[in-house]
């Protein structure tokens, strides 16, 4: 069982937008069971380095659908199971190395599954070794984590460890006090949050951030009507959301910048209905898929955060999302 | 990563019999050369000949982070067991030994593989991270002098890369980082003795120049108007400016934006002049603090400066939601500070929340909080 999360080819010609402004719920369900056919595709091996992510975006879309046994449940397990490496870390394909990125992402798989028992039947002491490898990439001093053995830092690393120690129930294993310093060290007077301290407030990053502290039960922390005017600025007239200021929009940050509203109780400072509008107009209408924005390419990296991005705003008919 | 900004293209089933060949073809020969480079890597033959090719791997696919770990495995195998520096390499060398020049080639070339890579995908983090892997590397293996120098040289490609790009957070992250080991290995210290702070060469002031450089280019860059937010305060503790120069300092810093509010859809612009506003809190924190000594009359002062230069705007913008927004947030901070104050009156704090509630419908959720919360 593998999956791209490369480019799928949308179908429609350039510049056609749909028609009618609705989820085509099936086309998106056929779109993500056919990543793993597309073998005769370049992409699919030039983005094996990211499959366990693209397991994961894809297997999110497919539960926030109300499809959550499109793709096969056994088959899927196997995959993340292959992934695992003896330093307990899972790497993205088996081929590949330990990271931070696609460890989280096999936890997440594992825990949306309801697959950790079964992962300890399968792999003795599976929860608690992978736990390990986690915790041993926070650095004591400073309490940020790498993303592996080769020592990049970065808060989307520090985000990671605390929600999948969070999912295994093992956050006791890290000085979570520690990280949260380290959070607080990057936050910037605009009420958002960087790569590092000093770093410029970034969407992606503030959602790392707050939901980190969110884990760790520290939103007391984070001053939030300066970040929920931060965050609501990010919406343009034509409804998509940027990352940051004067910067182009993007479906992805139909996550980052709506999950992180939601955390702070901000939600309806921006328009759910212009964003919804925006998200459904990314879509491939004829082949399933949304991409960052109209008329490109659609990946399942932009559809899952496009479909949490109408969850989150109340589209009809999807299971909600929790934005944390 | 994800597609980004790749435009729709015809779907598999529209491409020809010969098109489909060439791909499958395509597909063939890389597979063939990740096998071969996985099955060196596995049986730890870390030669030159496989460096290169993961070099051509790399250069096809430079997000598959798994290659970019196979290749530090091989330089690390060179780092500790250096081969022979060639003879002409050896003669550009001043005070380095056979085995350092070898080291110093191999970062060297390295650092050079990188740069068309960076230039052609400078949003991709693996290809920033190995570059600072190889730079910490040189650290370990090199005298401080060479080290310097190879940083030294970071700054001027970090600096194209900013020119071709003026907002890219890997670049400017990157300066920063520049910036911090520069200052680390400075001239005057030969051992590049970390602990000694005091031989540290700040660099705080043509960094705070190169600010000044980029906003001038570009009014609208915020990524140089939060670094100038960040290094001001250094740059004030650094001079030991007394308060007189603060405060010479903040009034140079709102004029500045001024000036880059004759557009006043500048979002940057108001971004930092928010910043600014919030050094005048007694809530803001020592290390972000431009004025160290300021009394609730000095903040009356400034907010009543500042709120007059806004309001004048109005003259000219009566359609610009930032105006009101700006008057308005700063109306009420005034208000907390002194309750009783002339500057703005309740009834011209409704009137801005109504512009702002016509003129910004998407935020009106926002606005109606704060209608509330003002009791407006």
């Amino acid at each position: 069982m593998s999956l791209v999360s490369g480019p799928g080819r949308g179908g429609i010609t350039e510049g056609q937008l749909p028609s009618e402004l609705r989820l085509y719920v099936d086309k998106h369900v056929t779109y993500i069971q056919s990543l793993d056919k597309r073998k005769d595709e370049l992409e699919y091996w030039l983005t094996e380095h990211l499959r366990l992510s693209g397991l994961y975006w894809g297997l999110t879309a497919l539960h926030l659908l109300g499809q959550p046994d499109a793709l096969p449940r056994s088959e899927v397990l196997d995959f993340v199971i292959s992934c695992l490496q003896d330093d307990g870390g899972f790497a993205a394909a088996p081929q590949h190395d330990s990271h931070m990125l696609y460890t989280v992402s096999g936890v997440q798989i594992l825990a949306m599954l309801d697959a950790l028992d079964e992962f300890d039947e399968r792999v003795s002491g599976g929860r608690e070794k992978v736990a390990r490898f986690i915790a041993n990439l926070q650095h004591p001093k400073t309490g940020t984590f790498a993303g592996d053995i080769w020592g990049e830092t970065d808060t989307r690393f520090l985000y990671g460890a605390l929600n999948a120690l969070s999912l295994l129930g093992m956050t006791n294993l890290v000085d979570v006090d520690k990280a949260v310093e380290h959070v607080q060290a990057c936050a910037n007077s605009d009420g958002g949050y960087g790569t590092s301290p000093g770093a410029e407030s970034h969407a992606g990053q503030v959602f790392t951030c707050v939901g980190a502290l969110a884990i760790a039960g520290r939103l007391d922390l984070v001053d939030r009507d300066k970040l929920g005017g931060w965050l609501s600025e990010r919406q343009l007239s034509n409804g998509g959301l940027n990352g940051r200021p004067e910067k182009l929009e993007d479906v992805c940050y139909s996550w980052w910048v709506v999950s992180s509203l939601a955390m702070i109780d901000r939600l309806h400072w921006i328009s759910g209905s212009k964003l919804q509008e925006f998200i459904l107009k990314c879509q491939d209408p004829d082949h399933g898929g949304i991409s960052d924005r109209p008329g490109d390419m659609v990946d399942v990296f932009h559809t899952v955060f496009g479909i949490a991005g109408l969850s989150l705003t109340k589209y009809p008919g999807l299971v909600e999302v929790d934005p944390i | 990563m994800a597609s980004h900004g790749v435009p729709r293209i015809a779907p598999t089933e529209a491409r020809t019999g010969q098109a489909r060949q060439k791909e499958l073809e395509k597909i063939e020969e890389y597979v063939d050369l990740v096998a071969q480079v996985n099955k060196n890597i596995a049986e730890r033959h870390f030669t030159i000949e496989v460096l290169a090719l993961t070099s051509k791997l790399l250069k096809r696919n430079p997000e598959d982070y798994t290659v970019w770990n196979h290749r530090r495995l091989i330089l690390q195998h060179h780092f500790k067991n250096p081969p022979a520096a060639s003879a002409q390499s050896q003669s550009v060398s001043t005070a380095l030994s056979a085995s350092q020049q070898s080291v110093l080639d191999l970062i060297t070339s390295d650092l050079g593989f990188l740069v068309p890579l960076l230039v052609a995908f400078p949003k991709c983090y693996w290809i920033w991270n190995h570059r600072i892997w190889l730079l910490e590397q040189s650290t370990s293996h090199l005298p401080a002098i060479t080290v310097r120098r190879l940083w030294q040289d970071e700054l001027s490609l970090v600096g194209k890369m900013l020119n071709r790009d003026k907002r890219n957070f890997h670049g400017w992250n990157y300066r920063r980082l520049v910036v911090a080991q520069l200052e680390l290995h400075s001239p005057s210290d030969g051992h590049a003795d970390s602990s000694d702070t005091s031989r540290q060469t700040s660099m705080v002031e043509t960094e705070f120049i190169y600010t000044t450089k980029m906003i001038n280019s570009d009014l609208g860059n915020f990524s140089a108007w939060h670094n100038r937010s960040k290094l001001i305060p250094r740059l004030l503790d650094e001079r030991q400016a007394d308060a007189a120069a603060r405060r010479k300092m903040l009034d140079a810093e709102f004029d500045l934006t001024q000036q880059g509010l004759i557009d006043p859809e500048n979002q940057s612009m108001w971004f930092y002049h928010q910043s600014l506003m919030s050094t005048l809190s007694p809530e803001c924190p020592r290390h972000a603090a431009i004025v160290l000594d300021l009394t609730n009359h000095d903040r009356c002062g400034y907010y009543e400066r500042e709120l007059a230069r806004v309001k004048e705007m109005l003259d000219d913008y009566q359609d610009c939601k930032w105006v009101y927004q700006a008057l308005l947030q700063y109306a009420a901070v005034y208000r907390e500070v002194d309750a009783g104050n002339k500057a703005c009156t309740t009834t011209e704090m409704r009137h801005w929340l109504r512009e702002l509630q016509r003129l910004d419908p998407l935020r009106s959720g926002r606005w109606d909080d704060i209608e509330k919360s003002l009791g407006l």
